[in-house]
């Protein structure tokens, strides 16, 4: 059986020692006593005082017992003394009394010196341990205290510190955990993921992140900043600025915009319905350049619907209302639904618009309507960044298990610090806010959506020179297992815009 | 089964005109009714092909028009096409069950009339 050797403390050594040697004394004595007597016998020196003899070794035996343990004692004092003052200023517990360096004898001896030596190295090392505590708990009060919230995690992900205003729920190890929603797939494990792949150290940003769901009670708004140094003892360092105050405005603003867009729908039903009715019974009507003003208001209806779409979504995604019905379908399909629209589009604005795609291309998992909603927002803003004459090409090609969608204008492009920033809400480039109109949410949503189809949205742009836009959705083939055990709730069913309409022949047959 | 009588519960009267005019207009026999209650009444009085039903309504909700017309054991329309026509932004609970009883749930800003028709048509197909 294999035995544990606890180790023993410094505090245990002197009982342990002074039994052994008192023992050892006592030993001696009664074997020196012991010897002497058999000598005594055998030499036949034993005369008529036997008596007196034994009388006189067993009276001595005991005093000489005495003598060696007193003896021992004072010759191992100072030894005693000294492991006491060493034994206080490991911390242990004392068990020995304390020595007191100033009294006479020590004063005499000179041994002051040396427990005084001792005392002054414990009394540094006190102050130095009450410093540290002390700065300490003024760092961690200070923190409580501030309105930001900021939080360690450990090489596990741990969180090994959070002060008071850091977003933390309990977990249920016991421990505690973070307690954020984060947009899509940019979350922080999945940049904790990235960056443990191939950084050492790194740096990252999220705004407006909310700790509880739309309507739960006090909820409130973070900008995160994520510092990574990888293998440190805090792996991770969040800091959070608590923004509720600033971000708060925006959600009322959407609590009205997304009322006001409803509203907005009715008007818009009535004034797209009747110049789809009006456009069929004019056709032999109207002249000159009539038939161009006609479509001028298709145009603007369609782009106000369009518009009115982006914000709703906006509001719901903000929401975590927002939910895709994927099912497979191809781009030239998606494109279908968008193509008159966005031909019209371009064309009132005197702009080419190129279609190359082919129709071989895989099925990819889309939802029509939300994707047809993307393409519509990429193709409206190389409309309006690019020039009179200029022309978009929206083209498409297999890349890996994805399909790549790209939107390209031979316009004004963008210089690099505005690519960045580029798919966050309600941000418009300086330019931009001068002499283009928008209200900076088509990307945002844009690229919400393609991140909740599990693709990717990207930019590649040169100041000048014109941007290309690409969208890029899975290809249905490597989503499809999934998609059916997620239990689609979409099946049997047509997509129709934003609505649907059952699939009759499976739904009734 | 062809589609040739339609209900139309709509409370928004351009809405409605428009519905009704390019309905009749298609050759549909079109009732037009403005309010829920009234909706209600008359898809249980008379046997229509099809119902248009929109979702906020005066006096009583599309939800409980259909809630009352098809959500008991008995479903009392069962030869009539329901379209749910809405610019309602419903949460998904109110949705998924209204689209556990209608064939087909629009969004009316996308439905323009010519559009309408095409699905009354599909929906004859199936």
């Amino acid at each position: 059986m294999e035995v544990k050797k606890v180790p023993r403390l410094a505090s245990q050594f002197w009982p342990e020692f002074i039994r052994i040697k008192i023992r050892l004394i006592v030993l001696t004595q009664i074997a020196i006593a012991f010897v002497f007597g058999i000598i005594l016998i055998f030499t036949a020196s034993i005369t008529d005082s036997l008596v007196l003899i034994w009388f006189i070794s067993f009276l001595l035996l005991p005093v000489e017992l005495i003598v060696g343990i007193l003896f021992i004692i004072s010759a191992t004092r100072p030894t005693k003394d000294l492991l006491a003052a060493i034994i206080k200023v490991t911390g242990e517990q004392p068990t020995l009394p304390l020595p007191n360096p100033n009294s006479t004898k020590n004063e005499q001896t000179g041994f002051r010196d040396a427990l005084q030596t001792i005392y002054e190295l414990s009394a540094s090392r006190d102050q130095e341990k009450t410093e540290t505590s002390q700065t300490d708990s003024i760092v961690s009060n200070a923190l409580d205290m501030t309105n930001c919230g900021f939080i360690a995690l450990d090489k596990n992900r741990k969180i090994i510190y959070s002060n008071k205003t850091a977003p933390t729920r309990d977990s249920t190890d016991g421990g505690k955990e973070i307690d954020l929603i984060f947009n899509g797939n940019d979350t922080l494990n999945a940049w904790l993921d990235a960056c443990a792949e191939d950084s050492v150290q790194d740096e990252h940003v999220w705004t407006r992140i909310p700790d509880h769901l739309p309507n739960e009670e006090g909820r409130r708004f973070f900008d995160v900043i994520a510092s990574y140094h990888k293998d440190s003892a805090s792996e991770t360092v969040l800091t959070l600025i608590d923004r509720t105050g600033a971000y708060e405005v925006d959600e009322e603003n959407l609590d009205f915009i997304s009322f006001a867009a409803h509203e907005l729908r009715g008007p818009i039903t009535v004034i797209k319905g009747y110049l789809d009715v009006l456009e069929d019974e004019l056709a032999d009507k109207l002249t000159d350049d009539q038939p161009e003003l006609f479509h001028r208001l298709v145009v603007s209806s369609n782009r106000l619907s369009g518009y009115i779409d982006n914000i709703l979504n906006t509001s719901r995604y903000d929401r975590r209302h927002l939910k895709m019905n994927l099912s497979e379908d191809t781009v030239v399909a998606i494109y279908d639904t968008i193509s008159d629209d966005m031909k019209l589009r371009a064309g009132a604005q005197n702009r080419l618009l190129t279609v190359a795609l082919p129709d071989d291309l895989p099925t990819i998992a889309a939802d029509r309507a939300s994707i047809g909603e993307v393409l519509g927002n990429l193709i409206d803003n190389a409309i309006k960044y690019s020039n009179e004459g200029g022309v978009i090409r929206v083209t498409a090609k297999v890349n890996g298990d994805f399909v790549d969608i790209s939107i390209a204008d031979n316009g004004i492009g963008m210089p690099e610090n505005v690519v960045s920033q580029l798919f966050q809400k309600f941000y418009r480039s300086h330019r931009s806010r001068e002499t283009v109109a928008g209200s900076g949410i088509g990307l945002y949503i844009s690229k919400a959506i393609v991140e909740s189809h599990g693709g990717k949205i990207s930019v590649r742009s040169e100041d000048g020179h014109g941007s290309t836009f690409t969208v890029s959705l899975p290809i249905y083939a490597t989503v499809a297992d999934k998609l059916k055990a997620g239990d689609n709730s979409n099946e049997g069913l047509i997509n129709e815009g934003n609505g649907w309409i059952k699939n009759h022949s499976m739904y009734r047959s | 089964m062809p589609i040739k009588t339609i209900l139309c519960i709509e409370d928004d009267r351009f809405i409605g005109e428009m519905y009704v005019r390019s309905l009749k207009k298609a050759g549909y026999e079109v009732d037009w009714v403005v309010d829920g209650n009234d909706g209600l009444i008359t898809a249980r009085n008379k046997q229509y092909d099809a119902i248009l039903l929109d979702v906020m309504l005066p006096e009583r909700r599309g939800t409980e028009i259909l809630d009352a017309l098809r959500g008991g054991k008995e479903d009392l329309i069962p030869k009539t096409h329901v379209i749910v026509l809405t610019n309602f932004q419903q949460d998904d609970e109110s949705r998924i069950a209204m689209q556990k009883h209608a064939d087909a749930y629009l969004i009316k800003a996308e439905i323009t009339p010519k559009k309408l028709i095409s699905v009354i048509e599909k929906l004859e197909d199936k």
